[in-house]
Order: structure tokens, then sequence, then C-alpha cells
């Protein structure tokens, strides 16, 4: 692999596009090459060897951070650089990559680790855990001119843009991404990406923040008050003073002055802004990012992950698998097979309890079987449950023998 | 019962732990010992409906005896709230049926939360003659993260607008939600140890940050004991052991949870058995009514 160049001149910046608005990807070398030979038994061997970035999206509470941890881990494992970054600020992550805990620097895990559990790993393995607040921080600092950088800092809907504006963190993390991906010589790049209840947050997040840069209704509701550089009286002398009246009994004329404060301080930084989630998007659109759909088996899932699937492939982006995590066994023949060996109590007792893990591993079986006929074309990958939490190396590691095809979950 | 005293139950969990499916069971509960209930599921993709079997809109839809629902959405929920204040419907199209207004809105801090939590709380004053229209509402709230940020949305608009129709909202919302004698947390958790610890998070982050104490904890999918060590050993070389031992584990793991969460929590405990039957929908629903009905009376 060759590392990544100097950060790639951005395109012209095109008018913009919505979200399913294909873009060419910005790395020329990739769309030379001839599309891949007859698709490999498993995705993920072929992403994990190719692709610079895979991001891990879908619902909270499915092991998006286990899948993504697992992945780098393996790929590390194999002999490419790689970098697992989360959102997930749960320890157990930190701890079963033996770190005492992930900040938003990248750290290197410690070889002991892997020894302890018989890994040889030929690339080094990296994690993060992303901060939203610094890193929305920090590209403030980097694109404000500096003397409007404090203002920008203090001002409260910048707070709000940072931290609670919806789509706001999925905009972050891809902008870390970009960073990563631009400025750091990692091979490969796994993105651990916030539980979003709705993925339309995820894809659109780019839009919104743009949305948000972009002057056109402030100008509209607000201009005489940017050109006289504050917000007073004359709000309501513009040609729209009726609507921005009405809108004021609504708002207080305040939440408007703070806003208009706003835009003025950013508005410098919008051709920015702008070159920036073009970049993004084309990064999210490139032949070497891929995206792994991590769900759980359950039917109440089903509508989530079909969702997410739906609007992927809309957006032209390559989804590289669907992960079914967690998934149920049925007991094995010679599990039923001893019952009848077992005195009259106890069997009993184990017969329920079979009937129970049947009843589960039959449930899942069913919405495996509905999530593959809705995400007809893709292939689906199921990670069993198991037995203890994933909490080590050697676990994350079983993890991936699953995710890359070593082990299968057996199905009738 | 103390519980049901309570005017409003935000009821939050981390995602995937069955909150909606709890959600739903409390307010049938509750519904069946005679209070007239309402239960807003916020912004979700209609759970409401598929778990009672029936359909659930933005409009207030009667389920069953004594209980309503409703899915509270944001654009529904913002232009019943403009029309409360502009109370002419031309005003409020010429005015938020506007496209760069309603572009424009999208940015101004949480007005979609706080419109939401608005017609949440509105129903919880409303009143129908002298007594209250609903005397329990019961909030399916969004998991974890989002919850506390959705919860806090009218003391962050308190804090950032300094007068005005936002800052008046903002003020009788936030004194009703920090309200102890209206409003109450159920916090829904799993017998594993992840869950618990953001359950013990979760718990502390509402009580001191959104000043909203918990009055039930529901450990959802709870693993009674059935093997013993004995039993294990008769079952060792077989190929059921590591089924027995799964179960004995789970059963294990279950009780630690309830012992933590019942020493760090001031609240009770109620278990929900963990559901094996394909049972969704209305019939898992009543099953964990009566599970937490089971639950509520028997505590102290």
């Amino acid at each position: 692999m060759t590392p990544p160049g100097p950060p790639a001149k951005p395109p012209p910046a095109p008018p913009r596009p919505g979200v399913g608005g294909k873009i060419a990807p910005s790395n020329p070398s990739a769309t030379a090459k001839a599309p891949p030979p007859a698709a490999p038994q498993n995705p993920f061997c072929a992403s994990l060897k190719e692709d610079r970035v895979m991001v891990a999206v879908g619902a909270g509470g499915v092991g998006k951070t286990t899948v993504a941890a697992a992945l780098a881990l393996r790929a590390a494992v194999d002999g490419r650089s790689s970098l697992v970054c989360t959102i997930d600020p749960a320890k157990r992550l930190a701890n079963s990559l033996g770190l005492k805990e992930l900040g938003n620097a990248e750290s290197l895990i410690p070889e002991p680790r892997f020894q302890a559990a018989g890994l040889t790993p030929k690339a080094p393995l990296r994690a993060m855990m992303l901060d939203m607040k610094q890193t929305w921080d920090e590209l403030i600092e980097r694109l404000a001119p500096p003397g409007k950088r404090e203002k920008i800092l203090q001002n409260r809907f910048y707070q709000s843009l940072s931290s609670a504006l919806a789509g706001s963190q999925e905009y972050i993390a891809m902008e870390k991404l970009w960073q990563l991906r631009t400025q750091r010589d990692y091979q490969l790049i796994v993105l651990d990406t916030p539980p979003t209840a709705h993925a339309l947050d995820f894809l659109d997040a780019p839009n919104r923040v743009l949305d948000f840069m972009d002057n056109e209704a402030a100008r509209w509701l607000l201009t005489p008050a940017l050109a006289a550089g504050k917000v007073g009286l004359k709000l309501f002398n513009l040609g729209s003073s009726y609507v921005a009246k009405t809108l004021t009994k609504f708002t207080g004329v305040e939440t408007l002055q703070g806003l208009a404060e706003f835009m003025s301080s950013i508005s410098g930084m919008n051709q920015d802004f702008r070159e920036r989630a073009t970049e993004v998007r084309d990064l999210m659109a490139d032949e070497k990012t891929s995206f792994v759909l991590v769900t759980a088996p359950g039917a109440e899932r089903l509508d989530e992950v079909v969702r997410f699937h739906t609007l992927l492939r809309q957006s032209h982006m390559r989804i590289a698998a669907v992960v079914v995590n967690r998934v149920h066994l049925p007991p094995t023949f010679e599990a039923m097979g001893s019952l009848n060996r077992l005195e009259p109590q106890l069997r009993r007792k184990m017969a329920t309890t079979v009937d129970e893990v049947s009843a589960l591993a039959h449930a899942d079986a069913e919405g495996i079987k509905q999530i593959k006929k809705e995400c007809e074309g893709t292939p689906l990958i199921e990670v069993p449950r198991f037995d203890l939490d994933v909490h080590d190396l050697t676990s994350l590691w079983k993890v991936s023998r699953f995710l890359c095809g070593d082990e299968a979950v057996a199905r009738a | 019962m103390r519980l049901l005293d309570k005017r409003l139950l935000v009821v939050t969990g981390k995602g995937g732990v069955g909150k909606s499916a709890v959600a739903s069971a409390l307010a049938l509960y509750s519904a069946r010992t005679g209070k007239r209930t309402l239960i807003c599921e916020i912004n979700a993709a209609d759970r409401l409906a598929s778990l009672y079997g029936k359909p659930v809109g933005p409009e207030l839809t009667l389920v069953e005896d004594n209980l309503w629902a409703v899915n509270v959405r944001p654009e529904e929920a913002l232009r019943e709230y403009a029309m409360m204040v502009l109370k002419f419907k031309s005003v409020y199209r010429a005015v938020f049926e506007n496209r760069l207004v309603r572009y424009f809105l999208r940015f101004i801090p949480s007005v979609a939360e706080m419109v939401m939590l608005g017609k949440v709380l509105f129903h919880v004053k409303e009143l129908q003659g002298a007594a209250p229209k609903y005397e329990v509402v019961v909030m399916d709230a969004p998991a974890t993260g989002h919850a506390i940020s959705f919860l806090q949305v009218p003391q962050v608009l308190l804090d950032t607008v300094a007068t005005g129709p936002l800052w008046t909202e903002a003020k009788w919302m936030r004194d009703l939600l920090v309200d102890p004698k209206t409003t109450a947390a159920v916090l829904v958790s799993l017998p594993e140890e992840m869950p618990v610890n953001e359950t013990l998070e979760l718990e502390d982050a509402l009580r001191r940050k959104v000043k909203i104490a918990t009055a039930l904890v529901v450990l959802n999918g709870y693993t009674a004991p059935r093997f013993d060590e004995r039993d294990l050993t008769s079952l060792g070389g077989s190929a059921l052991l590591s089924l027995g031992k799964n179960h004995f584990d789970r059963a294990q793991l279950s009780l630690d949870s309830r012992n933590r969460l019942e020493r760090q929590v001031a609240a009770p405990v109620a278990t929900v058995p963990r559901l094996y039957e394909e049972t969704r929908g209305p019939a898992m629903v009543e099953r964990i009514a009566d599970a937490l009905a089971k639950a509520l009376e028997s505590a102290p």
C-alpha cells in the first residue's frame, strides 16, 4: 500500500448535490482500476485487504463498537496498520484493547495484550475515542479568522451547533475521519459512528450543517441587521418584516439577535465548510470506503436495518455487508439426544431450557431470513451471541473469525 | 400505589433494552388500575402502534379503556404550538409554511424538542372541568444520551435566552419537569454488566443534571435461577452442560444486576422475566404489564 499523499486539492465545488448525488471519487487512480473479478466469498476478506475506510453504522445497542474493533484488529494482525475510532464512551472497549482509557488522541495497543491473546500482529493497531466538542473547537480554531475565534467559541448558537443540533455529532465524526484519512498514513481506518435513531441523521449530516452555514435564510431575514453590524429595531424595517415580526413573537427578539450575530461571525467561513463537506461526501462515496451495517437479529430491528440499507443504497454508498450480531444458536442434536439420560427432575429443567433456547434461535433465524430478503444483494454475516461479554482481545478475535468467515453459524 | 401518584412518568434506558415495550406495559397497567392514562412516544417509528396492535398517530387515540396514545412528532407539535401562540391559521400558514422560515427554524436551538416536550407537558397540565384530563402521562422518552439532552432543553433555553416567549414557555416546562410531586423517571435496564452501568450513570445524570428522581427501575429479561451447582456436576461431560451452565450464569448475572441496582438506586427494582415464546405486540405488552403489576403491588 502506498501511504496517502498530502491532502488532495478539492475539485472546484460543484453545485451542492443532494444526499443522493453521486460524486466522482477524489482519487483518480481508483477510477482507472478495473472492477474486481467475481465477488469473493467473504466480503470482509476483500474489504480488509483493499479498503482504506470502513464505517460501521446501525442503531444503538447492537454491538457496533465491538464489530468495528474486531475488524481493525483483524486488519492489523493480517498486516495493515489500522485505527479504530470509536465514539462510545464505554470503558470496556478501552479495557478490552488493553488501555486504561481512550482519549481524543490515537493510542497504540500494547504488544503484551496481543501476546496474551496468542496473536502476533504484523502491523500496529491504534484506537481512539472521538471527543465531539474538542473536534468542533479544533475545526473552528483552524477555520475561523484569529480575531473571531473566541467570539464564535463563546456564542450560544455555536454551543448548540456543536452539541445539540441533530446531525452535528455525525458531521464531526465525518470531519475527523476526513482528517485522519488525509493527514495520517493508516492503511485502514474503521469508524464506529454515533448510535442514530434515524438513519437520515447520519447521511444527511453534511447537508444539515451546510444548511446551517448557508446564509440564504439568514440573509433574507436579517440582512439589514447584518449590514448594520447589530440587530435592533431594524429587524422590523425590512421587506419581510411581517414574517420576521411574527417569528419574533414565537422565538423572542433576542434569539434572532443572537443568531444574526453568530451568522455574521461565521460568514467568512462558509466557503471552507462547503469545500470540506464536499470532500467528506467524496470520501464517503470513494471506492475504497465501505459501510458495515450492524444489527441485532430480532424482528423489532428489521425496520431499522432495512431503512438504513435502503438509504445507503440510494446514496450510492458501498455496503460491504450486513452483520447480524449476537445471534442465538439452536441446541445441538447431540445435546438434545442426551436429555433422556438424565434423571427425571434434572431432565425436566433441562428440557425447558432446551425449549427456550430453541425458541430464541428460531426467532432469530426467522428475523435473519427477513433481513436477507429485504437486503437482497448485500452479503449477510452472522456472529453468534457468546456466552460471556466480549471483553478482551481473545473475544474480539473470535468475533473477527466469524466476520471473516473462518467460522460460521451453521444453518440447515 | 406511589408510582402512579406521579403525573408524568418518563420512561428511558439504553437502546435495545425494551424501553417502548415497558412504557406501553406501564401505561396499560396504569389504565387498568382505573387511572385515565396517556402514553406519548417521541418522534419514534410508530412503535406504539405495533405494541398495542392499533393505529397510533399524531392525534390522541383511545387504545383501551382509560388509555390514550399519541405519537408526538416535531412537525405537528410545532403547528399545534404555533397555532396556540398565533391564534390564526392563515398567519401560521403565511409564516411557518414559508420555505425559508422552515429552513431557519431548524437551527434555532432545540425548537423541535421544545415543541414536542411542550405537547407532552401540555397534556400533563390539561384539565377537564377541575380535574386533570389525564391522571397519568407516560412518556416513552428517547434513549439514554438523547434523553438527557431532550429533557434538558427547557433549562438550556432558560440559560440561552434571557426573555421573551420562548423563555416563558421554557420556564413553566422546566418547573413542571423538576417538580418531584409531578415527575419521576422509570429506567429500563437489562441484567448485564454494561446496561446496568449505563442505568446507574443515567440515574445519576437525571438526578443531578435534569433534577428528575428515579421512582422505579425495571429490570427486563430477568432469568430466575433453575440449576444449582449439583445439577451442573451431574451434567458434567454431557453435551447439555453448556446450556445448563449458560442458564446458571445468566441467573447469577440477573441476581447480581438486581443487587447492584437495589444497592445503588434509591428506588424499587421490578423484574420482568425474560420472554422466550415469540410473543410481541399486544401479547408481549400484556405479559410485561402482568409482571409489572406483580412487582409493583408486592413492593413496600
